[in-house]
């Protein structure tokens, strides 16, 4: 898109931010997750709309049917654009003996857990995630803050492959 | 020792004991306040018009409790092995647990009122397993053999290597008698109860008093000034007041003072009575209080952060109260550990240096945040004055307190955030915040456990990052965070924090 050297500041090249910052991305298809959990969350908020409209609006004679057209437009919208961006704007890094994760843009935090660091780790699928092939790992400190970090939208062979990284540490660390 | 309180069963091992007899008197007097449930049920009674069942019922009652105490005490047993606690208790569900003397990091002594006249004292083991409700405790057995028990376990945890296995413990190792690091005479709690000026003792009694307006049995209320102007009326003291009003505002200010100074010094008094702090081989232990003794141990490697606290008053006079940050948490309702609570940093310095912290002396650098950290503030004044303003535009008088609050929490806000600050030491790192009540907090980096280096659409135009680090332990004084500071000084600090975790 670019040939100038993307800036990290730049809001609207998401794209750049992880590179900028070192990140790899995760997986895209994490976008279908966040998708059909976004949609599952929003389409009984429209069918509530759409139920007050019909009920309320029409009886008050109301401009009956704003509501309910405003409720699946933006309903629509979040859906289909919302999910990619904001699965853009999640990075992480594993190496060096510690585990960077980035997420959010609006608010973005940047955590670095030390392998050392970790008590234990769990990997996790929900059955959205399983249709996909994805699996989110959750790494648990013993610190109040960030006592667990959560990196979704992970390929499942991945997950598990970086929990063994991780377990290594751990164990040559303590042992 | 034990032998006195301790009473040997008839099993088959003859160390298993009992807690002493004179729990079951601790729990005669804990049903005083427990029977108030059954006050429902005698009130059901009496208005069914059932008159003649209610001492029937009470005496069911205290019988059925007293029986459960008394089951209570038979069935649990605790065993003091060679290098384990055996606790069995449970009258239908039996729990068994043994608790090696490795895994306790200490054991805390504690006697309310009624343990000490009776001589007993709650034991509990510190095994820093999460949540409060995973340590064992015993209450109670008698105060000797308490102290035998803890010595017990003192000798088993200092007779094996002390391999330190943490690099954050003081190098040459004290010697194995315990040393005296701090005590409160009496003089010295007097002048910290007199920094300790409080009003709050008087809203509580106040709030109190509203409570139970409906239910005093006459009509008057001490806290409702509209019944102290119908007395005055009474007596033709109005007369005297509205012509002596200077007098009586006087008056009225100086018993404020009073009561604010006299509570002040009643709470420090009462929670810091015969205050000791001692280092003991693996330990700081702080013994305190009048009416309750509590005897609690903070291990010297389970240290997290120190956090300095001062007021703006008091600062003037170098005063500063230390409180350490643990892993194991201190009684239910504080997250932090007090352990000087009111002293000049001389006497300080010896405390810190037993953990291995270092103070940044007076002519330290300091780095300042940004001052965007007052934006919080400053919205919440825009808020409160806008407020404020509609009010008055509806004709509301009242209305007009919304833009002096305003004023008053923008300057607040504004004058606050000159103070946030922090300063790298190369092994630790210390920040400061706030105006009214300054705290520093001293965060070794090893004790660091995660870092969060967060940015948002405020911060991130003008190039600034906020620190905010994952410690053990919690702390009543908020998160451990360096808000607002330039983004590559953010990043360096993050890389030198990370990089000397590495090394130990």
């Amino acid at each position: 898109m670019t040939d100038t050297p993307p800036h990290p500041t730049d809001p609207f090249d998401a794209e750049a931010l992880n590179a900028a910052e070192g990140l790899d991305p995760v997986d895209p298809a994490y976008a279908q997750v966040l998708r059909i959990a976004t949609a599952l969350n929003l389409i009984p908020l429209a069918i509530g709309a759409s139920v007050f409209d019909a009920l309320l609006i029409r009886h008050l004679e109301g401009p009956y049917g704003l509501i309910t057209a405003a409720a699946w437009v933006i309903a629509a919208i979040v859906i289909v654009s919302f999910p990619s961006r904001r699965v853009s704007r999640w990075g992480y890094r594993i190496g060096e003996g510690q585990l960077r994760v980035a997420r959010g843009w609006l608010f973005r935090t940047d955590t670095i857990v030390p392998f050392v660091r970790v008590q234990h780790i769990d990997v996790g699928q929900g059955p959205i995630e399983r249709w996909f092939g994805l699996s989110h790992l959750i790494v648990h400190t013993s610190g109040t803050h960030n006592s667990t970090v959560t990196l979704p939208g992970l390929h499942s062979d991945l997950a598990a492959a970086m929990r063994e990284t991780i377990r290594r540490h751990i164990q040559t660390d303590f042992a | 020792m034990s032998d006195a309180a301790a009473i040997a069963t008839t099993e088959v091992e003859p160390d298993w004991q009992r807690l002493h007899p004179a729990t079951l008197a601790l729990a005669v007097v804990k049903l005083g306040p427990r029977s108030l449930n059954f006050l429902p049920a005698v009130a059901a009674l009496g208005f069914t018009g059932n008159w003649i069942w209610i001492v029937p019922a009470v005496g069911a009652f205290l019988l059925i409790s007293l029986a459960a105490a008394w089951f209570q005490w038979l069935r649990f047993r605790f065993l003091v092995g060679d290098d384990e606690v055996v606790i069995e208790s449970g009258v239908l569900s039996r729990q068994h647990r043994t608790i090696p003397f490795d895994r306790i990091q200490d054991v805390s002594i504690e006697q309310g009122l009624v343990a000490r006249a009776l001589g007993i004292a709650k034991v509990g083991f510190e095994t820093g397993a999460g949540g409060k409700e995973n340590d064992a405790s015993l209450d109670a057995i008698a105060l000797g053999s308490a102290q035998a028990l803890r010595t017990t376990i003192r000798a088993h945890r200092s007779g094996e290597v002390a391999a330190p296995v943490a690099a954050d413990a003081p190098e040459a190792a004290p010697a194995q008698e315990d040393r005296l690091l701090f005590t409160m005479t009496p003089r010295q709690l007097l002048i910290a109860g007199l920094f300790n000026f409080s009003l709050a003792a008087l809203a509580v009694v106040g709030a109190g008093m509203q409570f139970f307006d409906g239910l005093l049995p006459f009509d008057f209320n001490v806290f409702n000034p509209r019944d102290w102007i119908d007395v005055a009326e009474d007596y033709g003291l109005d007369q005297w007041l509205l012509a002596h009003r200077w007098i009586a505002g006087v008056g009225a200010v100086v018993s404020l003072l009073l009561i604010g100074f006299a509570s002040g010094i009643a709470t420090m008094f009462f929670a810091n009575w015969d205050f000791r702090l001692t280092r003991e081989p693996r330990a700081l232990r702080r013994t305190r209080g009048l009416t309750t003794r509590t005897d609690v141990a903070v291990p010297v490697k389970r240290v997290q952060a120190a956090i300095l606290v001062t007021g703006w008053f008091r600062q003037r006079f170098g005063w500063h109260e230390l409180r350490l940050q643990s892993l194991a948490s201190d009684g239910e309702k504080e997250r932090d550990h007090q352990v000087v609570p009111f002293a000049k940093l001389d006497a300080i310095d010896p405390v810190l240096a037993e953990v291995a912290i270092r103070r940044p002396d007076a002519g330290q650098s300091w780095q300042h945040s940004h001052r965007i950290v007052a934006l919080g503030g400053l919205i919440g004044a825009v808020g409160a004055t806008v407020g404020g303003l509609v009010a008055v535009s509806f004709g509301q008088d009242l209305g007009w307190f919304g833009p002096a609050l305003g004023l008053l929490i923008g300057a607040g806000s504004l004058f606050g955030a000159r103070f946030h600050r922090w300063a790298d030491l190369g092994e630790q790192v210390a920040i400061r915040r706030g105006a009214w009540k300054p705290k520093t907090t001293l965060l070794p980096h090893a004790s660091v456990q995660s870092v969060d280096l967060k940015s948002d659409f405020i911060l991130r135009p003008l190039g600034l990052a906020t620190l905010v680090f994952g410690v053990p332990g919690g702390s009543s004084l908020g998160a451990h965070e360096i808000p607002a500071i330039p983004l590559a000084a953010a990043q360096d600090l993050r890389t030198r924090i990370l990089a000397a975790r590495a090394r130990s």
